[in-house]
């Protein structure tokens, strides 16, 4: 028996000649908020869809013990999963929604459905069509909360919604769902919204996971730098992961100290330690140089 | 969309600060609870570990304490311990700095309205 939830073991899924996942390894363990970030196209829809046995990836992998592909209806049976291309049916009510979950989840409780809409402004009588794209978010989100299981795994759940919607969105799940047992995994690319939601980090580009590291490991492992303009060439010089400005303009840094060439100790005297942010981070290990020549 | 946090350190230790700032003014008093790490994930949209840390360095400090099953309080004589501690921290850190804008606009002590607003 393993303690974690999820665990993947060089993952690897090809359409054709692209390569959606490369060697993907990670594991998650219970009651964390796992962020899965990446830019479009790096791969979190095919490792979400690999995770709930809709799509067949090569290497090994397990969730919630059991085997995705050969074990999918079972699976899906534990886990709430809301896809990148979610829709309720529009015709319906949400009270009919309630009944039709009752109908195809064992594990889905109406009332706990019904308690989870009362904090939105969903009403049961609505009717989809009716609701705002926000509302419709909210609702779906009430009804997969209200499955009594330990991993929740939502693909983009905010894309397109205004601001307050997604304050909404976020404090419902907060609220709602982690309780410091359950698990959640969401992928985004609205880095900034999220960094304070995660306790954890996962993130690819290009189909390859490039970090899978605790917020709280992340302030110990990544330092930011700001310095005074004086010492830009110097610190330039120490190879950083990513030079950038602060608000105010300011000149700062990312080092990374677990890296072969991590900064020798004087430059971290050249400026002032302040906290590498995940925006920062995701930049810096994400960018793809720009214009690049293809090498064919 | 949230409040604000900056880089200057991690974000426990801005909602430590937060709450910290919140205590002495008095919220909430003495003896009385803190909202639950829940209610201040909620509030704040921080995660429940980050929530947890952040009142883990309050504890650190005296400033509340953990009672089995019922959450935190805040501590007989937290303010006066939190006071002492932003005095401090003034005169060690904030006053040198602003010592020397004074004497580069020469501003003495006469010069300044020491009445406290209304």
């Amino acid at each position: 028996m393993t303690n974690h939830l999820i665990e993947a073991s060089d993952l690897t899924l090809r359409y054709g000649k692209k390569t959606a996942l490369d060697g993907v390894s990670f594991a998650i363990p219970k009651g964390r908020v796992y962020g899965l970030l990446g830019h479009n196209g790096a791969g979190k829809t095919s490792l979400m869809r690999a995770l709930v046995g809709l799509l067949p990836a090569d290497g090994r992998l397990s969730v919630l013990g059991l085997d995705p592909r050969r074990q999918r209806g079972e699976l899906l049976g534990q886990l709430c999963y809301i896809p990148d291309v979610a829709v309720l049916p529009r015709w319906a009510r949400v009270h009919e929604l309630i009944t039709l979950m009752s109908g195809l989840q064992p594990r889905f409780s109406a009332e706990r459905a019904r308690a989870l809409l009362k904090r939105t402004s969903v009403g049961l009588d609505d009717k989809v069509k009716n609701l705002s794209k926000g509302m419709v978010v909210q609702a779906h989100l009430a009804l997969v909360a209200a499955i009594d299981a330990r991993l929740m795994i939502l693909d983009e759940p905010t894309l397109g919604l205004d601001v307050m919607s997604r304050k909404g969105f976020y404090e419902l799940l907060i609220d709602e769902w982690c309780d410091g047992e359950r698990t959640v995994l969401i992928s985004t690319h609205q880095v900034e919204e999220v960094e304070t939601l995660l306790t954890d980090v996962l993130m690819l580009d290009e189909g390859r996971l490039v970090l899978n590291i605790s917020l709280q490991d992340m302030d110990q492992r990544f330092v930011a730098l700001a310095h005074d303009p004086a010492q830009a060439e110097a610190v330039a010089a120490a190879h950083p992961l990513l030079r950038y400005r602060q608000q105010g303009g300011r000149g700062a840094a990312i080092f990374d100290l677990d890296s072969h060439d991590s900064p020798p100790e004087h430059v971290l005297g050249l400026g002032e330690r302040i906290r590498p942010n995940l925006v920062d981070l995701f930049m810096a290990l994400t960018r793809k140089p720009a214009l690049a020549p293809s090498q064919s | 969309m949230q409040q604000s946090w900056n880089d200057s350190a991690p974000i426990y230790q801005q909602l430590a600060d937060r709450l910290a700032v919140q205590l002495l003014d008095g919220a909430p008093p003495e003896g009385d609870a803190l909202p639950s790490v829940r209610q201040l994930a909620g509030q704040y949209l921080i995660n429940p570990l980050t929530v947890s840390r952040a009142l883990q360095a309050l504890v650190d400090k005296g400033l509340v304490e953990s009672r089995r099953g019922q959450g935190m309080y805040v501590t007989a004589g937290a303010r006066e311990r939190l006071r002492r501690a932003e005095r401090a921290r003034f005169l060690e850190r904030e006053w040198p700095t602003l010592r020397a804008r004074l004497a580069r606009l020469g501003i003495a002590a006469a010069d300044l309205d020491w009445k406290e607003q209304q």
